[in-house]
C-alpha cells in the first residue's frame, strides 16, 4: 500500500508539492502489443496486488500467453534488500513492544496518581534506549569513520554504505527523542553531516565526492602542496568540520619529508601551527568519539572562554610575520584560507561547501556555534538555500525541513511518502515523546480516518504491508494489537486470508486467536481446515478439526453421511472405514442420540461379519440380539430398519434352529409394516437395496415366526 | 517490482483467486476449468495443477465459494448458464473436479453471481439479463449439490413500476464484507441495461422478520439514477462507523458512504463523497484491499489504478500502472 500524503498546502511554508500526482509505475506484462484484452485484478494478502493479463482472442501466436504479475506496493524503493529489510521488521518489533508496555503502565501509574505529564526523565530514557536500539538495527556500527586517512595515500577509508533510512532515523533522534542533549544540536548535526554526506552526492557534488575525486587524483601527484585541488579539499573538510582529515591531509605536505624539513623550515612550522590550532578547535559539546580531534567544554561560558583565546591565536597566528617568509604561494595562500575559515569568513564558507546543508553546518561550526531552537536553525538554512539552491531537493533534507519547520505534519508525510511505512510507524514514538503538539495531531481522532488516529492509520497500514510476505505476516499482529479502534477487526482479516489447510499456520493461527482471545475466528478457522481435510478425504482430521470448532451443524449432517454410507453395505474395507469415523466422532457431541445407535450399529456389524466368516451358532445368536436390541432402540433411524433386516437374512433363515422367538419376530414384522405404510416418510429410501428387499424379509419373517410358533408350541 | 507469478493458459480469459491468495482457477474460451497451485504456502510461484473442459462455451467469470464451504467455484459461461464445480476425493478415487450443480437453465443469461455468508449459512445472488436477481439459499452446509431458491426479484426500489422488457448487458453484486453478528446480511447490486429504473445500484439488505429483501439505500444522485452501472464494490470495514461502497459508471467511480443505522422508513442515509475519473473506455473491475483503505481499479484503457483517500478525507487517484511489453 503506497503511503498515505497528505494535504499540506497551506500549512506547510516548506518547498512540499501539496498536489502530488499519482506514481507511475510500469506494468511488464509480456503481452503483445495491441496490449492485452483485458486485465484482471486480485488483492492478495496485505498491500500486493495481481494482475492477471490476458491475451487477446485475435492474437494466434503460440508463444505469447497471459501471465499473472504480483506487484507489492509501499515495499521501499529498492535501497534495503527484502532480507535486510526482513531483519529489520523482525529486529524492530522487541523495542516497539517494549515501549508500548512501558507507555501503558506508565498512563496507567499516572492515571492513579493523577500526575498529568508521562514525559519524564525515566520515559526519555525509554525512548532513548528504543531510538538506539531501532538505529543499531538500521546499521550496526557507528559510520563516522567513513571520512579518515588510513594511510598516506588513501584519505577515504571505505566502510559499510550509509544508508537513507539510518540518516533519516538520526535525524529525527537528534531532533525528537535526544532531550538530553538539545543544547549541543548543532555539533550533533556537525556528526550527522559526516556520517551522511556522501549520501547527498546523488544530487550534486557534496564535500565527500570533493574528496571522493582528489583520492583518485592522490596516487599520481608528486608534490601535494602545488596541487589546488590539495587545498581545497583541506578547505572544505575544515569547513564542515571534518578536523582529522583536515589534519591528516595537511601532515601529507611536501615540508613533512624527511629531505625537505631542512630547506622549508618556516613552511613546516606554518602548516604545523596551522595544524595544532585545527586539532585544538573548541567544540560546544558533551563528548568526543576517540580519535576525533578538537576540544570539547560541554557549558557555554567554558566554551565562550576557549573559543575567544583560540580565535585570538589564530588572529595572531593570521599577523605572524613568518608569512612573508613562507616562499611556496600555494602554501601560503591555502593555510590563510584555512585561517579565514577557522575565524568565520562567510564567503569562504561559501566558496569552499558544496551543498547548502554542508553551508549551514560550517555556519553553526564558525559562525554561529550558539544557535539554538528550530526557528533559528530554519533561518538559517533558508539563507543557505539562498545560496546554494537545489533544483531536486533531496528526500533527507525535505525531511530535515519539514523538522526545523516544525511542521509535524509535513515530517509524518515524509517519513511515509520517501522512507515507507515502517519509518512512519516507529519514527512516530519519536516525534510524540515530549511533543506535545505532535502527540495531539497524533492521537486526536479523526472523522475523515473513520475514526482512528493518525498513529493507528500508520500501524494499520504498515500491518498491512507486513502481512503481504509469508515471512513477515506473523509479526503484523503486535503491530494491530496497539490499534485500539480497528487493529482487530484487521487482525480478524489477516488471519481469515491464511491457508488453513496447512496444518502448521493453522496452529499458528490458532495460537494467535488464543493471545488475542478470538475465539470466534479460531472456530471459523478451524472449520475452514476441517472442511477441506472432510472434501479432501482426510476424513479424521476434518472430524476432528470440526469437533475442535465445535460445528455441531456439518458434524451432524457427517454423522447423517455416515448413516446413509452405513445403510449401504457391508464390506469389510468400509467397515474399517466408517468404524473408524464412529470412533472419532465420539459420544459427546449433541449428536449422541445418533451415535449410540451407531455404535451399536458398529457392535451388531461386527457380530454379523464373524457369522459370515464361519458358521457359528453362539455367535449368530449374539448378532440376533444385537439386531432386536438395534429394532427395540428409538435412537435406531427408521430408514435403518430394513436394511438391517435385509442384511440379517442369514440370522433369519439360521438353518440350525431358529434364533428369535414369536415376540422378537413380531417386533420385527410389526417394523415392517410401518415401513410399508410410512413408504412416502421422507427418509425413506430403498434405492441402496434390492427392490425386493421389503418382500424377502417380509416372507422370511413369516416362515420364521410360523416356525417358531411351532417350535415354542412343541417346546410347551 | 513486479513479479510474475503465474504464466495462463492459451485462451484463458478469466481468473479468480481464492480467499488465501494460494490457489488460482482460470476460466478459457474453450471451457477450460485450470486451477493453480504453489508448492507450499511461502512461495508465489504457481503452476498449473489441474485442468478439465467443464462446458463447451466459453466460461467468463468463475467466483470461489467461500472456504468453509470447500474448493469449490461458481462458473458462469458465454451462454449465460451456470454451475458449482467443487474439488473433492469421493472414496478411493484420486482428487478430482466433480460437477455438483447446474443451475436452472432459463432464457436469460447470468450476469453475475457472488456469495454471502450469514448466520444461517451460504446464500448465492446470481443477477440475470433480464433485470433479475435469484437468491438461492444452501441447503447442507456439506454438499455444493442442494440448493433452495429463496427469493426473486428486480433491482428497482418502486416494485409496482412497469417498464418494458429489460435487456441488461451486464450487472455487478458485491456482498456485504462479513461483519458483526449483529448484521444484517446484504449487498449491492447494479445492472448496465436499457431500463432507466434496473441501473442505479441499489443495498439490498434481508429483512429477518418478515423473510424478504428489502432496497435500504439507491447509490445514485437524483439526475444520474438511470446512468447504466458497470461494476459496484462494497468495502471492508474494521471499524468505520459507515460503510464505504464504490461504483462505476460512465462518468467515473463514485465512492459513497453509507449509514449503519436505518431511518423510520428503514432506509439508510447515502453520502457521495468522490467522483473519481480516470479510466477512458469505462471501468472493468473494481476491488477493495484488505482494509478498505485502497480501491484498485481497471478499465477499457487498459490500466490499472489504485484510488486513496488522504488524511483530510478527499480521495484521490494514488498510482497507476501502465502496461508495457
Amino acid at each position: 500500500m503506497p503511503g498515505l500524503t497528505s494535504d499540506l498546502g497551506e500549512t506547510s511554508d516548506v518547498p512540499f508539492s501539496s498536489e502530488v500526482g499519482p506514481v507511475v509505475y510500469p506494468l511488464r506484462h509480456g503481452l503483445k502489443p495491441p496490449i492485452a484484452a483485458r486485465f484482471s485484478i486480485s488483492w492478495s494478502r496485505g498491500n500486493s496486488l495481481r494482475v492477471s493479463g490476458f491475451q487477446s482472442e485475435a492474437d494466434d501466436s503460440e508463444v505469447v500467453r497471459g501471465k499473472v504479475v504480483e506487484v507489492k506496493l509501499g515495499s521501499g524503493d529498492g535501497e534495503i534488500d527484502h532480507s535486510q529489510w526482513r531483519r529489520i521488521a523482525y529486529g524492530s518489533v522487541s523495542p516497539f513492544a517494549l515501549l508500548q508496555s512501558r507507555k501503558n503502565s506508565m498512563v496507567a501509574v499516572s492515571k492513579m496518581s493523577a500526575v498529568s505529564s508521562p514525559y519524564d526523565a525515566e520515559w526519555s530514557d525509554y525512548v532513548m534506549e528504543y531510538s538506539r536500539e531501532i538505529g543499531f538495527l538500521l546499521g550496526g556500527h557507528k559510520l563516522s569513520l567513513s571520512v579518515g586517512i588510513v594511510d598516506t595515500k588513501t584519505v577515504l577509508k571505505k566502510v559499510e554504505e550509509p544508508t537513507c533510512l539510518k540518516a533519516a532515523w538520526e535525524l529525527m533522534v537528534i531532533f525528537y527523542a535526544d532531550h538530553k542533549s538539545q543544547a549541543w544540536t548543532p555539533e550533533q548535526l556537525v556528526d550527522w553531516l559526516a556520517d551522511y554526506d556522501s549520501l547527498l552526492s546523488g544530487t550534486q557534488p557534496t564535500v565527500h565526492s570533493k574528496l571522493v575525486n582528489f583520492q583518485k587524483e592522490l596516487a599520481s601527484l608528486q608534490a601535494i602542496e602545488d596541487d589546488d585541488n590539495y587545498w581545497e579539499a583541506i578547505s572544505s573538510v575544515l569547513a564542515v568540520g571534518w578536523l582529522d582529515v583536515a589534519v591528516k591531509m595537511l601532515r601529507l605536505h611536501g615540508s613533512y619529508q624527511l629531505n625537505q624539513v631542512g630547506s622549508r623550515e618556516i613552511e613546516n612550522g606554518l602548516v604545523e601551527a596551522v595544524a595544532v590550532l585545527i586539532s585544538k578547535m573548541p567544540r560546544m559539546r558533551l563528548e568526543l568519539a576517540p580519535g576525533k580531534l578538537g576540544e570539547y567544554f560541554g557549558t557555554k561560558p567554558d566554551f565562550i572562554k576557549a573559543w575567544e583565546k583560540w580565535r585570538g591565536q589564530i588572529s595572531k597566528l593570521d599577523c605572524s610575520a613568518f608569512w612573508v617568509q613562507c616562499d611556496h604561494r600555494q602554501t601560503r595562500e591555502g593555510l590563510k584560507n584555512l585561517l579565514q575559515i577557522m575565524l568565520g569568513n562567510a564567503n569562504i564558507l561559501s566558496s569552499v561547501t558544496c551543498h547548502w546543508m554542508e553551508l549551514h553546518v560550517s555556519y553553526l561550526l564558525h559562525i554561529r556555534p550558539f544557535t539554538m531552537g528550530l526557528e533559528n536553525m530554519k533561518n538559517l538554512a533558508q539563507k543557505c538555500m539562498q545560496f546554494k539552491p537545489v533544483s531536486c531537493p533531496h528526500k533527507l533534507m525535505t525531511l530535515l525541513l519539514g523538522i526545523l519547520g516544525e511542521n509535524t505534519e509535513v515530517v509524518l508525510a515524509e517519513c511515509s511518502r520517501s522512507f515507507g511505512p515502517w519509518m512512519v510507524v516507529h519514527a512516530a514514538e519519536l516525534l510524540a515523546a515530549g511533543n506535545t503538539q505532535a502527540e495531539i495531531l497524533l492521537h486526536e481522532e479523526r472523522h475523515n480516518l473513520g475514526g482512528i488516529s493518525m498513529e493507528e492509520l500508520h500501524r494499520l497500514v504498515y500491518a498491512q504491508v507486513l502481512s503481504s510476505h509469508a515471512l513477515t505476516w506473523q509479526i503484523g499482529p503486535i503491530y494491530l494489537a496497539s490499534c485500539t479502534k480497528q487493529g482487530m477487526a484487521l487482525l480478524k482479516i489477516l488471519l481469515y486470508k491464511q491457508p488453513m489447510h496447512h496444518n502448521q499456520i493453522l496452529l499458528k493461527n490458532i495460537e494467535i486467536c488464543r493471545l488475542y482471545e478470538l475465539h470466534k475466528v479460531s472456530s471459523k478457522m478451524m472449520k475452514i481446515a476441517g472442511v477441506h481435510h472432510w472434501k479432501h478425504g482426510k476424513k479424521g482430521s476434518g472430524v476432528f478439526w470440526l469437533q475442535q470448532a465445535r460445528d455441531e451443524i456439518r458434524l451432524s449432517r457427517i454423522a447423517q453421511q455416515l448413516f446413509d454410507f452405513v445403510g449401504k453395505s457391508i464390506s469389510d474395507e468400509s467397515f474399517k472405514q466408517w468404524e473408524g469415523l464412529i470412533e472419532l466422532l465420539g459420544s459427546e457431541s449433541r449428536i449422541a442420540g445418533g451415535l449410540e445407535f451407531l455404535h451399536k450399529y458398529r457392535d451388531f456389524k461386527r457380530s454379523l461379519q464373524q457369522v459370515h466368516d464361519g458358521i457359528a451358532t453362539n455367535r449368530a445368536q449374539k448378532a440376533a440380539e444385537s439386531l432386536i436390541l438395534l429394532m427395540k432402540n428409538p435412537s435406531t433411524p427408521q430408514r435403518f430398519w430394513l436394511p438391517l433386516l435385509y442384511d440379517s437374512l442369514k440370522l433369519l433363515n439360521w438353518q440350525e434352529h431358529p434364533l428369535l422367538n414369536v415376540s422378537q419376530t413380531n417386533l420385527l414384522l410389526n417394523k415392517l409394516q410401518e415401513l410399508s405404510i410410512g413408504k412416502a416418510m421422507p427418509f425413506f429410501c430403498l434405492s441402496l437395496l434390492p427392490l425386493n428387499a421389503l418382500s424377502s424379509s417380509r416372507l422370511l419373517l413369516f416362515e420364521v415366526v410360523s416356525f417358531s410358533f411351532i417350535v415354542e408350541k412343541l417346546c410347551t | 517490482m513486479e513479479k510474475t507469478v503465474a504464466t495462463l493458459d492459451k485462451g484463458t480469459i478469466c481468473s479468480s483467486w481464492n480467499y488465501s491468495g494460494q490457489r488460482m482457477a482460470t476460466g478459457s474460451t474453450d471451457g477450460t476449468l485450470a486451477i493453480f497451485d504453489s508448492v507450499d504456502s511461502a512461495s508465489s510461484s504457481f503452476t498449473c495443477s489441474s485442468r478439465s473442459r467443464v462446458h463447451e462455451a466459453s466460461i467468463v467469470k468463475v467466483v470461489w465459494v467461500p472456504p468453509e464451504y470447500g474448493d469449490a467455484v461458481a462458473c458462469i459461461y458465454a451462454d449465460g448458464t451456470l454451475s458449482l464445480w467443487e474439488e473433492v476425493v469421493e472414496d478411493s478415487r484420486p482428487l478430482q473436479w466433480k460437477l455438483c450443480k447446474d443451475f436452472d437453465k432459463s432464457s436469460n443469461q447470468v450476469l453475475d453471481v457472488q456469495f454471502g455468508v450469514s448466520l444461517t449459512g451460504l446464500k448465492l445472488v446470481a443477477a440475470y439479463s433480464d433485470g433479475h436477481l435469484k437468491v438461492y439459499e444452501l441447503l447442507d452446509p456439506l454438499e455444493l449439490k442442494n440448493w433452495q431458491l429463496q427469493a426473486e426479484f428486480q433491482n428497482v426500489i418502486d416494485s409496482v413500476s412497469k417498464f418494458g422488457k429489460a435487456a441488461c448487458l451486464s450487472a455487478s453484486v458485491s456482498w456485504s464484507p462479513e461483519r458483526g453478528e449483529s448484521q444484517q446480511l446484504s449487498f449491492v447490486l447494479g445492472f448496465n441495461s436499457n431500463i432507466m429504473q434496473l441501473n442505479s445500484a441499489k443495498v439490498w439488505e434481508f429483512d429477518q422478520d418478515h423473510q424478504r429483501w428489502l432496497p435500504v439505500a439507491e447509490l445514485a444522485l437524483p439526475e444520474e439514477k438511470g446512468d447504466p452501472v458497470y461494476a459496484v464494490a462494497w468495502a471492508p470495514n474494521i471499524g468505520r462507523p459507515y460503510e464505504v461502497i464504490a461504483t462505476a459508471t460512465h462518468k467515473g467511480i463514485a465512492i459513497w458512504h453509507l449509514g449503519l443505522n436505518p431511518d423510520l422508513d428503514g432506509r439508510l442515509s447515502v453520502e457521495k463523497v468522490a467522483s473519481l475519473s480516470g479510466h477512458e473506455g469505462g471501468v472493468w473491475e473494481m476491488e477493495w484491499d484488505m482494509s478498505g483503505m485502497t480501491l484498485a481499479t481497471t478499465g477499457g484503457d487498459g490500466v490499472v489504478r489504485l484510488w486513496q483517500s488522504n488524511l483530510n478525507g478527499v480521495w484521490h487517484e494514488q498510482a497507476v500502472f501502465e502496461p508495457t511489453i
